[in-house]
This record gives structure tokens, sequence and C-alpha cells, in this order.
């Protein structure tokens, strides 16, 4: 095997010429593969993690309160974000996403501009810092001005938007937009960094810290605005942690438990929320607006329908010397026998019932009563006739697949029953399928004309490797003859092109790196060109992936196999006096 | 010896000033029902409304409009009828749904009752009928005592009155009320934001009396966040007489839009 090697080797720098034009046409292929590859790798990198990382994130759990959604809260903030870290513990990084359109005014002119919150907090990973800068390059101030406390709800402006504002740093620019109780308020900004974005995706927001943000846009301090979560491989594991989430939020029922009280009299009670769409108004035969007693709860208190009573209940976040809330009921009437409830229970109205539950989230148990109040408070099992007509803690959406469907949901949002807050899991492929329809293409594009080159040299490739050992038959029969076998001269053929492969790739994966840095070093000026979306500050960005260089090398070794193998085989079995006499 | 005199001074002083402060906490209470209390019309009612919209270097647009609304369930219904663009689109509200019809593609879409009226600052909420007493309350000063104040208003004499959102789903969670001390008719009011900051000046022109009530026929709205903008909204041809529930169905507002 040595000396058909060491043969196989000399044959090769035998013919220079021939072999450097061959050994050059499957570098320039290889080459070219690597570059597509990671230019295509590239375009996802951009797309995925520095644009959809920061627009929607890779997966996004959304609230809307009260059928609107310009006002996406989530009042038991720290409950929502512990369940997303249980069930989706690969996340990288959950950001509290916050974007409010509003109008600005600068120096004498003023625009739409929408305000974003950056989180710079703990929670923000190393990467995420570096992408954030690399995304967002600042020309003026700094990343800690929103930070440090030396301005007033400091911000960072692109420089297209602060040139039209005409705002420099340390300028004041006013804006008024509604906040999330949908109350209008209005804010001196301080101008604390000025950048330019990599590209025409970055260009619309007005950054600030997400703790000011919160605070302007009416957030408490346990609401959560939309939640993105930024996954380390998004294209593997969006749908999956999506739909792990969706199964992990199914929403609890909502209950009200404490203590009623009516003319000094008092008893335990759970209030409940009752559903007022069509059909369970049907099937319960409430109305759309009231509050219910038991009969036995009516019976413990002499409750009849018009008395005005008082519910307290303890809070899950109480604040100092408030971990009670109160809330005035006043009774409708008591619930017909139908309701087979068999404790103490009340019954409010869906818009009633979640005006007060989120106003003051419950605390989770009910507590015994600590002076002694009679009574059992009812709690429905699962078979219980009217679960499904009590009011859940959230409405949890169904998960989508298409942009389409779930801009259906969110429209449909506003025609639901309900006043309950909506929670909606959905992943980039629903929110951004146009960037990842754009993602798609540009590969798809890639890989086609990358391929088409890759064929055209290939077919040259073979057709060389056929003319040289054709020419080398006389040879093959001379070798023959001094008493090589058949297998050892197709080895041979075989082994010249791998080596010839070999040699060639190597030099390939060179160039492809070489060109990516020649290609990477060059600036487009493309502002305001939707290409400059798959740019980063102008240049190109490549990724190159060990695993599909590795894998395009294997590629380029079998195709030459193959092509080798034939004509070898040809040879190989010709005899040696047929091989001696051959001309041409 | 205790010194008995300075105790029953303060004694004094705190009765005299929990009384006087009653007293005021009522007449702005009082005042804040007054100011409900006229504009309540308990009717069915039509109108045309007539928005001159002015925005700072984009000239004038007039906006116009038909309204409808039932007093029965706060229903109401309101076709576009100029600029041109917008003729034919309306909003329909029952109960709790609230639809936009665009003439264009004769479709609803049912909306938020935040959305924007034609384009303009007011929403569907500013056409829905709460209560003021419900929605707002007196403020109070640093000391307790309520802002509520008699001041001259150009030639009339008004009662000056702060009051603060009750609800957190108002659009302004702080107002000045100036009203006619004779007959409590507003006729100034300004709005401010969460943070204090004055967004809106509104000026109560001219009324015109319904039955017992009053309805604001011309107003201003001066826009004090972006200078230069205001809109000046009237009414006219103010009927008030049933008004066949039919009116408030998508077949109306789509055959009003033809």
């Amino acid at each position: 095997m040595t000396l058909l090697l060491r043969i196989s080797l000399r044959n090769l720098f035998r013919q220079k010429r021939r072999n450097l034009l061959l050994g050059s046409a499957i570098a320039i292929g290889m080459a070219l593969l690597i570059l597509a590859n990671s230019f295509a790798n590239g375009i996802s990198d951009v797309l995925f993690n520095r644009i959809m990382a920061f627009v929607t994130g890779h997966v996004s759990v959304t609230f809307t309160q009260n059928g609107n959604r310009m006002s996406p809260v989530f009042r038991d903030g720290p409950r929502m974000l512990e369940m997303v870290r249980e069930a989706a513990p690969e996340v990288a990084q959950i950001q509290q996403a916050i974007g409010i359109f509003s109008r600005a005014i600068g120096n004498g002119r003023a625009d739409n501009v929408i305000l974003v919150s950056l989180d710079l907090g703990d929670t923000a990973t190393a990467s995420y810092r570096q992408d954030l800068e690399a995304n967002f390059r600042l020309i003026a101030g700094s990343y800690e001005n929103l930070t440090n406390g030396m301005f007033d709800y400091p911000v960072l402006i692109a420089e297209d938007k602060a040139k039209y504002l005409r705002v420099g740093m340390k300028d004041v620019i006013k804006v008024r937009f509604q906040d999330v109780e949908g109350r209008q308020q209005a804010a001196r900004l301080t101008v604390a960094g000025i950048f330019k974005p990599a590209n025409a995706f970055m260009s619309a927001p007005v950054f600030l810290n997400l703790p000011d943000l919160r605070l302007l846009a009416g957030y408490g301090p346990k609401d959560i605005p939309q939640l993105y979560l930024v996954l380390r491989d998004p294209t593997r594991d969006a749908l999956d942690v999506a739909n792990r989430l969706h199964a992990a939020l199914q929403p609890p029922l909502a209950s009200l438990p404490g203590q009623l009280r009516f003319q000094g009299r008092e008893a335990r009670a759970n209030a409940f929320g009752y559903r007022v769409d069509t059909a369970s108004r049907r099937a319960t035969g409430l109305p759309s607006k009231g509050v219910f007693a038991s009969a036995s709860l009516a019976e413990a208190l002499s409750l009849k329908p018009g008395d005005l009573c008082t519910l307290s209940y303890a809070v899950k976040y109480p604040e100092p010397g408030d971990s009670t809330a109160f809330a005035p009921l006043t009774l409708t009437g008591v619930l017909p026998d139908s309701a087979a409830i068999d404790g103490q229970a009340l019954l409010i109205s869906d818009r009633e019932f979640y005006a007060q539950f989120y106003s003051r989230w419950p605390a989770a148990e009910a507590k015994a009563p600590s002076n002694g109040s009679a009574g059992r408070a009812w709690r429905p099992d699962t078979s219980h006739p009217w679960l499904p007509y009590l009011n859940r803690q959230w409405v949890l959406l169904e998960r989508t697949k298409t942009t389409q469907a779930l801009q259906k949901k969110w429209s449909g949002i506003t025609r639901l029953k309900t006043k309950a807050t909506t929670v909606d899991v959905s992943t980039m492929y629903e929110t951004a399928s146009m960037v990842v329809n754009l993602e798609m293409a540009l590969n798809l594009i890639t890989l086609v004309a990358v391929l088409v080159l890759f064929f055209i040299i290939q077919v040259g490739v073979v057709n060389t490797l056929r003319m040289t050992i054709r020419e080398r038959t006389r040879e093959i029969g001379t070798m023959r003859s001094i008493g090589m076998r058949k297998g050892e001269v197709r080895n041979l053929f075989l082994l010249e092109t791998l080596s010839l492969t070999l040699i060639s790739g190597a030099v390939g994966v060179g160039v492809a790196f070489l060109g990516m840095r020649l290609l990477a070093s060059i600036a487009f000026a493309v502002d305001g060109n939707p290409i400059s979306m798959i740019l980063i500050g102008g240049h190109l960005h490549f990724v190159p992936k060990a695993a599909s260089i590795a894998l395009y090398f294997l590629l380029i070794m079998g195709i030459s196999t193959v092509t080798a193998w034939f004509p070898a085989r040809r040879a190989a079995n010709l005899q040696p006096s047929d091989a001696l006499r051959h001309f041409g | 010896m205790k010194p008995i005199l300075p105790i029953l001074a303060a004694a004094v002083a705190a009765i005299w000033s929990s009384a006087f402060g009653g007293a005021q906490l009522d007449s702005a209470l009082a005042l804040l029902a007054r100011i409900e209390w006229n504009t309540s019309l308990q009717q069915d009612v039509s109108a045309k409304v007539s928005l001159l919209q002015q925005k700072a270097g984009q000239g004038v647009k007039n906006i116009e409009m038909q309204f409808y609304r039932r007093d029965a369930d706060k229903s109401f219904l309101i076709v576009m009828t100029a600029p041109p663009a917008d003729k034919g689109n309306g909003y329909l509200r029952v109960e709790d749904n609230f639809w936009m019809y665009r003439r264009n593609t004769r479709s609803f879409q049912h909306v938020n009752r935040d959305e924007s009226i034609g384009g303009t600052q007011a929403q569907g909420d500013d056409f829905e009928d709460r209560k003021l007493t419900e929605m707002y309350k007196p403020a109070l000063d640093s000391a307790g005592e309520v802002l509520l104040g008699e001041e001259m208003l150009g030639a009339i004499p008004v009662y000056r009155l702060t009051v603060i959102a009750k609800a957190k789903d108002v659009d302004y969670p702080r107002k000045i009320y100036w009203a006619r001390k004779d007959n409590g008719l507003l006729l100034k009011e300004q709005s401010y934001a969460l943070s204090g900051t004055l967004m809106q000046t509104s000026y109560f022109l001219k009324y015109t009396a319904i039955a017992d009530r009053f309805v604001p026929v011309e107003q201003i709205f001066i826009d004090e966040f972006e200078k230069g903008n205001k809109t000046k909204m009237t009414l006219a041809e103010i009927e008030v007489k049933p008004i066949a529930k039919e009116v408030f169905t998508k077949a109306y507002l789509e055959n009003l839009s033809q």
C-alpha cells in the first residue's frame, strides 16, 4: 500500500500542470461551498440571534389585559417567571420587553417613536450585551449612561432619529404615550447615547433602561410585561420550548378565599368568578352582572338580595400594614339549587370578579379563620358540573402555527367575553415569519446557485479524470505486464485521485477563509436599503461551522472517489496486451 | 399642672378645621355631581358632530360624523361623513362589542374601546357614558385641604376644582375644572398626565339646553403637549327622541355608509 501511495504521489507531481488545473477546480468548488454555507449561516445568525432575539424573542409569552393588546401586563409576575423557568430550563435569557408607541418632541420637531426597554440587569447575559453593542454601536455616550444615574430618564436614540428631532447628547426629548392602564403619560427623556444601528430593523426604537420604562409605563412591582425568551439554538428548540410552555401554563381556577361580613356577622367564604358568554349564561342561568351567594352562605349571614356585604381576603403581595383586601359586594341573589354548591360560596360576574382579582391578587391558600367564624368554604371538585363556567386565573390562548393564524387569534382577543388576562405562547415562526421566510429564501437561493456552480465544476473534474486515465492506458499495460494486479492498478488511480482531492480540499478551505476575510472587510453603503438587514455594520457576516466543513470535505472526497472508480476499474480490467497496443 | 389652654385651643382648631374641611369636601363633591348632572342626558340622542383639527405644520382637517346614542344600554353608532377618504367608515358599540367598519373593504373589525375614532385623539371610550363621580374625586393638597377655590374666568365667577382619578382606567389621572358658580356649567378643563404634565386644555364655548340638562355644542381642545395642535368640536342638529333599535346594528351602519 505504501508503494502504491508513493507511486500515486509520484504520478501526481509528475503531471504538474494538469493536476494543478484539476486541483484548482476542486479547491474552488470546495471554497465556494464553504463560503456559501458560511454566508447562509451568517444570515441565519443575524436574523435569528441578532434581530429576532431583540424584536420578538425566539419564543414569546405575551399578555393582554382587558382585551386590550396595548395593555400587556400580567399581575402575578414572580409566579409567571417561575413557571417559565421551570418549564423551559434551557432558555438562555428571559427578557422583560416593553414597547410603547409614543409621540416625541425634540428641538422644534416632532415624530413618532417606539419606546423600547433594555434589560441590562442581572439577567442580561454576556452574549446579549455583546450582541446589543454590535447591533447598536454607540457613536456618542455609553450604555452605562442608562444605569449610572447621571441623567433623568436616559435614552439611547438612533443617529437618524436624533438628526430628525434635532437633538444631541444631553438634550431633552418630551414624549407622550398611554401607560399600561390607558392613562396619558408624559415624560422628559435625556439623550444619553446616540447609536448607529446595524441594520434597517434597528433604527426605530428609543431605548430606555427597563426599570425606568416600567415606572413610566405604570407597571407595579409585581407586574411583568411580555416575555421574550432567547434560546441558544432557536431553530432546533423554539417549537419544543413553546409547546412545553403552553402545556405548563394551563390556568388554575381563580378564587378569592376569605371572610364575608354582614352586619357584624362573619362567615368563611370562597368567591369565584362566573363566565358570562352566551353558552355559560344559558347553562348557569346567571345574568351578565351580579353577585350570588350559596344558600348556606346566605343563611349563615341572613343575607338577602340588595344587602351590601364585605369580602376580605389575604393578598399575595402585601404592602406594609396592608395585607388584607376588602371588596364591597351588593348581593344580587341566592344561587339556585341547580348550582349544587354544598358549602359557603359567592359567585361574582366575570368583569367584577377580575377587577377585584387582578387589583389585589389573592394569596394562594385560604387562611384558616382567626376569629372562629363558622362554616365551610366551598371549592368545586374536578367533576362538578359548574366547573367549566367558573373563571380561571387567566385565559390561555391556543397555539398557532402560522402568522395568519396568530393574527386571527390576536384580533379575536377583543371578541372574548371575558375580562381575564390572556396568555399567549408564540414562536418566532409565527411572530416574525417574514424574517424566517427571508432567511429560508436567502439560504435556498445561495444553495441553488452554489450547487449549479459546483455541478459545472464537477463535470469538468470528471471529464479530466477520464481523459487522464485514457491517456495513461499504455502505462497501465506496462504496469500490468510487470506483474501489478488488477486491484492494485485500480487502487493506484483511486489513491491518486484521493490525494489530489485531499490537497485541493485543504487549499479550498484556506481559500474560503481568505475569501470570507476579504469579503467581510468590504463596507457596503446600504443605509435605508433592506439588504442592510443581513449585514453587520455594513459588512457581510460569515459564520463557518467545523461540522459543515468536514461534511463538505467528505462530500467532495466521495464524489471524486465515485468519479475515479469507474475509469480506474475499466483501466484495471484491460488485458496488458490490449493496453500496450492502445493509442490515443 | 397641665397647660390646659394650648390643648383646648388645639382641640378647637382641630374641630373647626375638620368641620370646615368636611364642608369643603361636601361642596367639592356636590360640585362634581352637579357638573355630571348638567350634561347627563337621560334620553336617546343623535347629532351631527364636526371636528376641525389643526395640527402643527399639517394644516387643517375637517372631520364630520353622524352620531347616535341609545340611553338604555349606552350603545352608540358613528358614521363618518367627511373627509372623503374616511366617508362611510363607522363605529358601532353594542354592550361590550365595539366594531369598526371600513367602507372600502366592507368589513367589520372587532376593536378595543381605546381605538382612535377617525384618526383623532377621541377614543371609543370617550363616547361611553361613564359617570364623572365614579371616575374622579376631589383632590387634596399636602395639608389635606380640598383643592376647591373661587375665581373669575374672564368676567364670569367660577369654582376651580381639582380632581384626581378614582379608577385606574381613565385617560387623565388629574384634572382641573372651572365651573360657573351659578349653575355648575363647565367652562374650562385642564387635563394632566400621570407625571403631572399639562396635556390638554378644553374650553366649553357654547351650550344648548335640552330639557333640564345642557349639551356643550362648541368646544375647543388645545394640545398643550404638542404646541400648535388644537381641535374644535361642534355639535349640530341635535335631536332628542327615541331611536329605533335597528339603528344600532351592523346592517344599518353598512346601509348608512353607502
